[in-house]
């Protein structure tokens, strides 16, 4: 059956029967058939050998080789990593955000987000992907900053909110946001609501997710001593974050 | 018609240079009237490419084919007035980006399209600020759009269609005088390929659509000298210049691949039609399925141009 399917598909493409796979993400259903609503390569995530369930059928986003079209979705997702930078991607609930902290205040820090991490990255708690994420974080950043890359100003980014009772798990009321993040620095933090008409909510309240990247007072790139301290390697000076676990 | 002080703008008349009545008399043919050449299901042939603006998260570009007079005249000029025009539009789409502060939630995705004739587009000049039929084309091209994107995918964001008319369809024969026929056919075949472009623009973006909805024109005509005394015929993918009169015209917005129609314009008087014997259609409904028959042509056109860009992107990986 796998065998039928195009391998590229264009908006309004018949690509299968309900009956058969299940409608993954860039498809729709329409009379109990699956179209394909974005145009890109077909690929099929074989179902779980022991469950009921179907496989999905879903139209990808990202351009891998058009050799490995139908391939695993693990290995996909490893090349897609190294390739041009994804598609639009919206920040949605639950999805693994980079964001550079615009304002800090009393009761919140205000960041705009850089890079959204696909699913297939977040959802896995697969130690090694995550030192895989983190490992990519200067070639995600630079593509961020990159002209091509069509939000390049704050105007054109998602903006985010860090509320103060959602940078850490324990001891939420001694929280002081000066002493968490400064202006500038990169976080890593989760989102947990679409929010109002302005801004999404983040949190960082989980050892992973914090900050991750950050300059000193003289200027430096600093590294993380522990969950709630940086220091300058050159001046030896340390600074108070509220650090992603780093590994 | 709004100043525009901030800018120092061309003259506001035509520019086109001055005829002479020797000139359009004499044996050089200059004036002489274009015909059509095609069948009337005959359609142009449409030039459609996508991804040709970096810095937009999609774009396309379209021309439709030159007419035959116009293609003789270009390649054997002798007049310096073109004797028809052939369409070309750039279609660029930003997004999708977040909505501006003062926008309130909107869980779905919320479109803007902006129309925009270049000055030089038509053989009346236009101004800088967009007039009343840029806004109109706008409106429709929304409406066609936003019954083919799947808005819910994309909560909390905004995206803009911005449509540059290069060079536009004529209304009428320039040669005619300019009020002599009541309506703007050309803005028809301009919102078809409007649609078109905005199509494959959006495909390009990789948004979600349910379908690439394609645009198609057609029209009753009248090609006689008096025009009461026949029925106008139906024609498919009309050029205004090509045809002494227009009776009706028909654009619509269909999706070939659900059997639907986001958006139906149709002007001018469609009672009467000479439509071949036994077909019991009224002159309203063929019109309006040359219509569609004209967006399927163009469907063809527009999934092949999005197949290309993206075979393309496969093979530069």
């Amino acid at each position: 059956m796998a065998t039928s399917l195009p391998p590229v598909a264009v908006p309004g493409q018949r690509l299968g029967s309900v009956a058969t796979y299940s409608a993954g993400p860039g498809t729709h259903v329409q009379q109990s058939n699956i179209y394909a609503s974005i145009a890109g390569p077909v690929i099929v995530d074989p179902a779980q050998p022991k469950t009921q369930t179907k496989s999905t059928l879903r139209v990808s986003r990202v351009i891998p080789g058009a050799n490995q079209i139908g391939a695993a979705p693990s290995k996909t997702s490893a090349s897609t990593t190294k390739s041009r930078p994804r598609y639009n991607t919206l920040p949605a609930v639950d999805s693994i955000v980079l964001a550079r902290v615009t304002r800090v205040q009393k009761r919140q820090a205000a960041v705009s987000i850089l890079v959204v991490l696909d699913d297939a990255s977040a959802a896995n708690p697969d130690p090694s992907k995550l030192a895989s994420d983190n490992d990519n974080v200067a070639s995600i950043l630079t593509s961020a900053a990159n002209p091509e890359n069509h939000s390049n100003t704050d105007e054109l980014r998602f903006q985010a909110l860090i509320r103060k009772e959602d940078v850490r798990a324990v001891e939420k009321d001694r929280v002081v946001m000066d002493e968490m993040f400064r202006v500038g620095d990169i976080v890593r933090g989760s989102v947990i609501s679409l929010g109002d008409q302005s801004f999404y909510y983040i949190t960082t309240a989980r050892n992973d997710l914090g900050v991750v990247m950050a300059r000193s007072d003289a200027g430096n790139m600093m590294f993380p001593i522990s969950w709630k301290e940086m220091r300058d390697p050159v001046t030896g000076a340390g600074e108070q974050r509220k650090v992603a676990r780093p590994f | 018609m709004m100043a525009d002080r901030r800018r120092v703008n061309g003259p506001p008349g035509g520019t086109r240079p001055a005829v002479f009545a020797s000139l359009s008399g004499s044996g050089t043919g200059a004036a002489e009237r274009a015909q059509r050449q095609r069948q009337p299901s005959e359609l142009r042939k449409i030039f459609l490419k996508t991804g040709l603006i970096p810095t937009a998260s999609g774009s396309s570009y379209l021309e439709f084919e030159p007419s035959a007079s116009l293609a003789a005249a270009r390649a054997n000029p002798k007049s310096l007035i073109p004797p028809s025009s052939a369409l070309k539009l750039a279609c660029t789409v930003h997004g999708p980006k977040p909505l501006p502060r003062s926008a309130a939630f909107s869980p779905n995705l919320v479109l803007t399209t902006h129309v925009k004739y270049a000055p030089f587009a038509a053989r009346k000049r236009r101004g800088h600020i967009r007039d009343s039929t840029e806004r109109d084309l706008g409106v429709h091209l929304e409406t066609a759009l936003r019954g083919a994107i799947i808005a819910e995918r994309w909560p909390k964001s905004g995206l803009d269609i911005t449509i540059t008319i290069l060079e536009a369809e004529d209304d009428r024969w320039w040669g005619d005088a300019p009020d002599s026929h009541d309506a703007s056919w050309g803005m028809m075949n301009v919102l078809a390929g409007c649609i078109t472009a905005a199509s494959a623009a959006i495909a390009d973006a990789h948004i979600d659509c349910l379908d690439l909805v394609a645009g198609g024109v057609a029209a009753l005509v009248s090609d006689d000298e008096k025009q009461s005394s026949v029925a106008p015929k139906l024609m498919l993918d009309t050029d205004p210049a090509e045809h002494r009169s227009i009776v009706s015209a028909c654009v619509v917005a269909y999706m070939p691949g659900r059997d639907e129609i986001t958006e139906l314009w149709l002007k001018g008087d469609s009672s009467k039609a000479a439509l071949e014997g036994g077909d019991k259609r009224s002159g309203h409904e063929a019109l309006v399925d040359g219509a569609v028959d004209a967006a399927r042509g163009a469907h063809t056109v527009l999934a092949e141009a999005v197949r290309e860009s993206l075979l393309k992107t496969v093979g530069q990986v």
